[in-house]
């Protein structure tokens, strides 16, 4: 985890560098650079490890899910999110779900996320427009929401069974592959799965007979 | 273990490098055969200056690009407008990763598959890549903040939805045949069933006319579309970036022109060869070659149709889409569904 935690520090010195003094660029750029190329020269075993490209998904994931909530333009909101998605597709992808990896990357970032940058070109959002905060009682639910599904998480990790992050080996044949995908939707789950389908008809329908005020 | 690991990713690196070299010399040498094509289709002579038969003529274009003066206009949105010709190239160039342009090759005591990366959901990746296709076409037209910009980013936004529908529905139908999601897999399946655009010919024209839409291409070129547009999203880009748009059309026709071979064509399969009893490398460079050929064709018909076929109005875009191209491949699907079943496929 070294690695990782240099690169997250050298990210971080680099934004502050930036930040206090915004005349000298060169430096918020050189400095940070020969941190990572150190880094890289002793601990470069790292970067074969599990460990490392999972710490380092999880991190731009966090930072692509703040940068949604935080960035004033709406389009880069949705970017962010992108981003956010694709690296929860790696996460699926790591935990060898591949099937999973791949249609969350087609249904979210490719069908989904389509629609948000076509309403919001349509809708020809600025920037200024954008972020409104909401008052005081909303900051407070949010902060204390917040801080319980904190301190949820906390709890279980702690509590987690003791399983290594990464065990290839426990899973079932075929594990995460289409085939293995299909069996369960259409065998094990199938009832859920058809009450899923008719459901979201059902909503499509609604959404017509919504948006066309008159049906001739 | 380390040692295994340095080979992987040596041979890994080796394959991208070529693939990246053979990828951009295609794109460039499309624009000359574009030019060349057309010119030929209306009785002209097209770029013969530079070079016998004008051969370097891409090269001259990528240094006049290059040197061009870049223009920001100072009303985009920069990050974005920065962003755009890159999100439009990188999926062209990743999806083709996993389409197999040639069998395995065994020589240094390894065994080489002719494929960037094996992976189980090939057909999967292709589609998740495709659709990231729409964000550079729609960003630049947002970033632009032009309003001709914004009307091709919106169109092309509608038709790529579209069109992916139809696209999706007509692979269906070969994945039901082959019944795995593997590349690989599809093109053994044809080796030993025969191509599949012999009986899966619906499916087939359904993904050729979505393939020209994904890829923005007449006479589904609404996005840009001239007359209307001026050139819509990329109009208020110039020099090397503009340039990347080109490439990134050129790309794109690559990788749909070697979907379609590797899907209905057989992929790098030559009827017959084994009959001959080649030695291995021959054998290989000719399936190698003959997959180069079937791409070299696709890419020609593209050249071809550009020239010969007008551009659609946006609600008969919207109408074959829609209207036809999908009820035709859900009819497919139930077809080739009830050959499986009968055990005819």
């Amino acid at each position: 985890m070294h690695l990782l935690t240099g690169f997250i520090l050298a990210l971080l010195v680099s934004a502050l560098l930036r930040a206090t003094i915004p005349e000298r660029p060169l430096l918020a750029a050189i400095l940070p650079a020969v941190a990572a190329a150190g880094l890289l020269a002793f601990f470069a075993s790292e970067l074969l490890s599990m460990e490392f490209w999972a710490g380092g998904v999880g991190f731009v994931a966090i930072l692509s899910a703040l940068l949604v909530v935080m960035h004033p333009n709406p389009m880069v909101s949705v970017l962010f999110l992108i981003l956010h998605l694709f690296c929860i597709a790696l996460f699926y992808l790591m935990l060898q779900a591949q099937a999973l990896a791949a249609l969350q990357v087609i249904v979210y970032a490719g069908a989904i996320m389509v629609l948000f940058v076509f309403v919001i070109m349509l809708l020809n959002l600025r920037a200024e427009e954008g972020l409104r905060l909401g008052g005081g009682v909303q900051r407070i639910g949010a902060l204390s929401v917040g801080a319980l599904f904190a301190g949820l998480m906390f709890w279980a990790i702690r509590n987690r069974r003791d399983h290594p992050f990464f065990a290839p080996d426990a899973l079932v044949e075929g594990f995460g592959t289409a085939r293995q995908l299909g069996w369960l939707l259409y065998g094990k789950y199938l009832f859920a799965f058809e009450a899923a389908s008719i459901l979201l008809l059902a909503a499509m329908v609604g959404a017509v007979v919504l948006a066309k005020r008159r049906l001739q | 273990m380390e040692r295994e690991v340095l080979q992987v990713g040596l041979e890994a690196a080796i394959k991208i490098a070529l693939f990246l070299f053979v990828m951009l010399t295609t794109v460039a040498y499309m624009t000359w055969v574009e030019r060349r094509v057309s010119a030929w289709i209306q009785d002209r002579r097209g770029p013969n200056r530079v070079g016998p038969f004008g051969l370097l003529q891409p090269l001259a274009d990528g240094v006049k690009f290059l040197f061009k003066e870049t223009i920001v206009p100072p009303f985009v949105y920069k990050p974005v407008y920065v962003l755009a010709p890159a999100l439009i190239f990188v999926p062209a160039l990743v999806t083709f990763s996993v389409v197999p342009f040639g069998p395995t090759l065994h020589a240094f005591g390894r065994d080489i598959r002719l494929q960037i990366a094996d992976v189980d959901n090939g057909i999967l990746i292709v589609l998740a890549f495709a659709s990231m296709g729409v964000y550079g076409v729609a960003l630049a037209g947002w970033s632009s903040n032009n309003k001709y910009s914004l009307m091709g980013g919106l169109r092309s936004s509608a038709q790529l939805i579209s069109y992916e529908l139809a696209m999706g529905v007509a692979v269906i139908g070969v994945l039901m045949a082959t019944g795995s999601l593997r590349l690989g897999d599809v093109v053994a399946h044809q080796e030993a069933y025969g191509w599949n655009v012999l009986w899966q010919l619906p499916g087939f024209l359904i993904f050729l006319v979505a393939a020209f839409a994904e890829t923005n291409r007449l006479p589904f070129d609404l996005p840009e579309a001239d007359s209307e547009l001026v050139a819509g999203y990329h109009t208020e880009y110039s020099g090397m970036w503009f340039s990347m748009f080109y490439m990134a059309e050129y790309a794109n026709m690559i990788t749909a022109s070697a979907l379609i071979v590797t899907l209905y064509f057989g992929g790098y399969n030559v009827p017959g060869l084994r009959l001959l009893g080649l030695p291995e490398p021959v054998a290989v460079a000719t399936q190698v070659i003959a997959f180069g050929l079937k791409v070299a064709f696709f890419l020609f018909l593209y050249v071809w149709v550009r020239w010969t076929i007008p551009r659609f109005r946006y609600d008969q875009l919207m109408n074959l889409g829609w209207k036809v191209l999908l009820p035709i491949g859900l009819g497919h699907v139930l077809w080739v569904s009830f050959l499986v079943l009968r055990g005819w496929a």
